[in-house]
């Protein structure tokens, strides 16, 4: 997704004279063409993310609209005070970037996972979230965080089943990706909502892993706030099956699918597939850590099975 | 010299504005009087002196806000009816300056070590993006000194060489539960600025004449730092260079004790 990302964000520097991009010292063999290109409004703030957040909102401050880029944990954990009082209590158009959401840094170890990113920010005041489904919903996140008046956060990520596929459908507002539709909705059926990248787990477990699509409804969302009242296809296919599996690669304390329970209606079964932490910290790929948490398109088939059964 | 940049001038506007000072925190029965009492002689500095309308100033101590507010008021920044809500419900004018609510304080402080990063965006955007003359002040306390972020900033300013920023250091010497050579010594001060790429200077802040000296000398390619050695709870005897006086509200007894100090330093001035 981050080349991606540049890509988006290339064009947002171009078009917006009050765009600019702060880095804290990361981006290499990525950003080279930014800093070429844009000089002056790409600024590197060193390995020093409080400062780097808090110069940003300075920046927003004079009329400047900065992308603030980092790994995720790194500008989401070490400067959230920053975040909190100088971006979001003023309401300030500083657009956080956080590239490897989820297990993506997977052998780089747990400092460098981001399981609680959203959590965290989706408390703050005035934030919007915003995590891609795929690379090719990334420009489509940028473009509208490029419109904002406010704080915003984009989770960028490289999920372990690295599986595309093309949506049947997406919501220009929401962002919400259709990828399995039921033909015939009279039938039992389940409603599996991936968030961001993790709905990738749902992708692979379609084209591989005999997950039926007869049988199942496939959305990834990649907002926050939700706005189930536009996301009319989703609402329709929960208030049909009130069957739902939701998959997030975070943890459940805080996370997305969490929020979700609580926005929908009563339903018959909700499941989630979480991150989890492990205290017997072995570390090692993407993969390897999706698998220890039981966030795989086996399991995921196994819990649509499971709530078919009883439906 | 105008005739408002006059030392007497200075003097009387720097009392007028502790009077109001002491009348709202006795009022309110609010603390950090000490707090607001060592900074009040920089911002009347400041405010009646050097302050621009594109200029931008930043307090960084955001406890001293009602310092600011009274400052505020008195060069006619902030209005009767505003000023009378300090500190009650329903108020723009909490005891640390709040986000979006006074035109004049861009930035909401309070947390330690905010206001030097942001202060730092804004004199690099005005110098390298918007490409104004536009300056910023950044009042800092000694105690903040204390918060890497603090220091994160002054870096990313020495580097960029903001000559278009002065860092004022309210230096007062007391911190939160202690004096700042007990808690975590800072010094030496200057050259831990200077190490980081700052012009800087150490001047009285409660001396017009040093701190109109202070701020009038240039630095061309390097952001400045004036280190003000001030005293905690200046002008009030018994509040002077004392912790408790960053915490306690003043008794009936205690606001009388100092408003007739106010009026015997006023009485002295010239006419």
């Amino acid at each position: 997704m981050r080349v991606d990302f540049v890509k988006a964000v290339e064009t947002v520097l171009a078009r917006d004279a009050e765009a600019l991009f702060i880095t804290g010292d990361l981006g290499f063999n990525a950003l080279e063409g930014l800093v070429a290109k844009y000089g002056k409004r790409f600024i590197n703030a060193g390995v020093a993310e409080q400062g780097m957040m808090g110069l940003a909102a300075g920046t927003a401050l004079t009329g400047m609209r900065p992308w603030v880029y980092s790994i995720a944990p790194f500008v989401t954990y070490r400067c959230l005070e920053q975040i909190r009082n100088d971006v979001c209590l003023h309401q300030l158009p500083v657009r956080i970037v956080g590239n490897g959401g989820g297990y993506t840094y997977g052998i780089m170890g747990s400092t460098h996972h981001a399981l609680e990113d959203l959590a965290v920010l989706k408390v703050l005041p005035n934030m919007q979230l915003f995590f891609p489904c795929e690379n090719d919903h990334v420009a489509a996140a940028v473009a509208l965080m490029a419109e904002l008046d406010g704080p915003s956060y984009l989770r960028l990520a490289v999920s372990a089943y690295n599986t595309s596929r093309a949506p049947l459908a997406e919501h220009p507002l929401t962002l919400t990706r259709s990828y399995a539709a039921r033909a015939d909705r009279s039938k039992p059926g389940v409603t599996v909502i991936g968030a961001g990248h993790a709905v990738q787990v749902a992708l692979r477990a379609l084209s591989a892993h005999g997950l039926d699509r007869e049988n199942v409804d496939v959305f990834g969302i990649a907002r926050f706030p939700f706005q189930l009242a536009e996301d009319s296809a989703l609402m329709a296919s929960v208030l049909d099956t009130k069957n739902v599996v939701f998959v997030e690669e975070h943890y459940a304390a805080g996370g997305m699918g969490e929020s979700m329970k609580l926005a929908l209606p009563a339903l018959s079964a909700f499941s989630l597939m979480s991150a989890s932490y492990r205290s017997d910290q072995r570390y090692g790929s993407a993969a390897f850590h999706m698998k220890q948490a039981e966030l795989t398109p086996e399991a995921l088939v196994a819990l649509v099975q499971a709530q078919l059964r009883t439906s | 010299m105008s005739e408002a940049m006059q030392p007497a001038a200075l003097a009387r506007a720097a009392l007028a504005i502790r009077r109001q000072f002491l009348r709202m925190h006795y009022a309110a029965r609010s603390g950090h009087v000490g707090s607001g009492l060592s900074a009040i002689d920089i911002l009347t500095y400041l405010y009646a002196a050097w302050l621009r309308p594109s200029d931008q100033f930043i307090l960084s101590k955001g406890h001293g806000a009602s310092s600011l507010y009274a400052t505020l008021h008195h060069f006619g920044k902030l209005s009767d009816a505003e000023l009378a809500t300090y500190y009650a419900d329903d108020t723009l004018l909490p005891a640390h300056p709040a986000p979006r609510g006074v035109a004049a304080i861009p930035a909401a402080t309070g947390s330690l070590g905010h206001g030097l990063p942001i202060a730092t965006g804004m004199a690099h955007s005005y110098k390298y993006l918007r490409g104004t003359d536009a300056r910023v002040v950044c009042l800092l306390s000694d105690g903040e000194c204390n918060e890497g972020s603090t220091w994160e900033a002054a870096l990313f300013a020495g580097h960029h060489r903001l000559d278009n920023l002065t860092v004022f250091v309210d230096a007062n010497g007391i911190q939160g539960f202690g004096r700042t050579e007990d808690v975590l010594t800072l010094e030496p001060f200057a050259k831990k600025w200077e190490a980081f790429g700052f012009a800087v200077s150490e001047c009285n802040g409660h001396d017009f004449a040093q701190l109109s000296a202070a701020l009038g000398a240039p630095s061309p390619g390097r952001p400045r730092c004036i280190i003000a050695r001030t005293v905690k709870g200046k002008g009030v005897s018994f509040m002077e260079n004392t912790v408790d006086w960053h915490y306690w509200p003043m008794n009936e007894a205690q606001y009388g004790q100092a408003v007739a100090e106010l009026d015997q330093a006023e009485s002295g001035l010239l006419p």
